[in-house]
């Protein structure tokens, strides 16, 4: 569970009455996902749609334990990067968009592009579960491209709330390039080991 | 508390598919291990599947047999004795693996496993220390996130042991991050 300061950071950010937010998560890497579930539940809570793209975790997974936790998955699109990555058959799921097991970057960018619209809330995020994940597979200059598209995606989208967050494990957020991301977002975020 | 209630703590109060570090000193690495496996397959009626790269199976079998574990509940997947040269045992309960630093044939091996076996069962990577001795470690987190994932999907348990602060920090960070619960003994 985020501990009600943190709660207020996250609702400080996406109440900041301005057309995409950029927020960086650093979290605790002894509850990082259920961290993860805290947020999504906080966001659904105040009437977010999301796009949740998973690194970690498979598709089943996430979706088994959001429920478990009163979350309405209804409310949210997946991109299963993580089965993807692993070269296992992607969970077949309305819900589910599929991405090649290459996960070119351009692909990703595109499914996220077109995923968009299809949220119906006006309020919408866009959740990357790990920065850092990623980057064990593919270069640094494509996730810097990558980071930058969906900073540019959220920053142009003039008529709709669009929030977009980075979660990055505490232990790795000194990295180099998540410091140059972390340059772009509008706030950062630092979860307490014993939240 | 001791360390075995600690871990019958830990271990029983977790959802299907869990996956858990385990982190211990080297002094006691051996003793949570044995009581680990004694306790999934003992008391939770567990298959496990052990990837072992710290131990040959011969050793195994009789720290097995010391601690009362029903080594029937087990299937060593020995990654140590063919590139040791040791004498390799027929038994129904291991395959050998041509090396530690085959992360592919692991991966392979710990797939066909989970799908020849049925029921309920943990797969026990012993150790991340030992594995990453003999493998870069950029691929090896790779090779554990591919293997996390797939045991995920399947909704398979598993436990990952390493040596408290032993670990490269970063490394560290990326496999803890990925586990539901970090359990340190």
């Amino acid at each position: 569970m985020l501990k009600d300061e943190t709660k207020k950071s996250i609702e400080q950010a996406i109440q900041m009455n301005k057309h995409g937010v950029i927020i960086m998560i650093e979290l605790p890497i002894n509850a990082y996902f259920e961290m993860n579930s805290s947020t999504i539940t906080l966001l659904t809570n105040h009437g977010f749609q999301g796009i949740y793209i998973s690194f970690q975790r498979p598709f089943k997974n996430i979706s088994s334990f959001f429920e478990s936790e009163g979350i309405d998955t209804s409310t949210l699109l997946f991109i299963d990067a993580a089965t993807a990555l692993s070269g296992e058959k992607q969970h077949e799921d309305a819900r589910c968009i599929h991405v090649s097991q290459e996960l070119d970057i351009d692909e990703l960018v595109k499914a996220i592009y077109l995923s968009l619209p299809k949220l119906k809330s006006q309020k919408k995020f866009i959740f990357i579960d790990s920065l850092t994940t990623i980057s064990q597979y593919k270069p640094l200059s494509e996730i810097m491209r990558f980071s930058e598209f969906l900073i540019k995606t959220v920053r142009k989208e003039n008529e709709e709330n669009v929030i977009l967050i980075f979660n990055v494990a505490k232990d790795l957020a000194q990295k180099k390039f998540i410091r140059d991301v972390a340059f772009h977002v509008d706030q950062v975020i630092s979860v307490e080991n014993n939240e | 508390m001791n360390d075995i209630e600690k871990i019958s703590k830990e271990l029983n109060n977790l959802p299907e598919g869990w996956i858990v570090m385990l982190e211990t000193s080297p002094e006691k690495m051996l003793e949570v291990s044995l009581s680990t496996i004694k306790f999934l397959s003992d008391e939770k009626n567990y298959i496990g599947i052990i990837v072992s790269a710290s131990r040959p199976q011969k050793n195994l079998i009789q720290l097995y047999k010391q601690k009362n574990i029903d080594t029937k509940k087990i299937l060593i997947l020995d990654c140590i004795s063919k590139s040791q040269s040791l004498n390799l045992e027929e038994a129904s309960n291991v395959l050998y693996l041509e090396s530690v630093s085959s992360l592919t044939n692991i991966s392979l091996a710990i797939t066909a496993s989970i799908q020849r076996i049925p029921g309920d069962k943990f797969v026990f990577i012993d150790s991340l220390n030992s594995m990453l001795i003999h493998n870069k470690p950029e691929i090896f987190v790779q090779f554990i996130h591919g293997i996390l994932t797939k045991m995920r999907i399947v909704g398979v348990n598993g436990l990952l042991i390493s040596l408290e602060n032993e670990t490269d920090k970063e490394v560290h960070a990326e496999i803890a991050q990925l586990c539901d619960r970090i359990v340190i003994i």
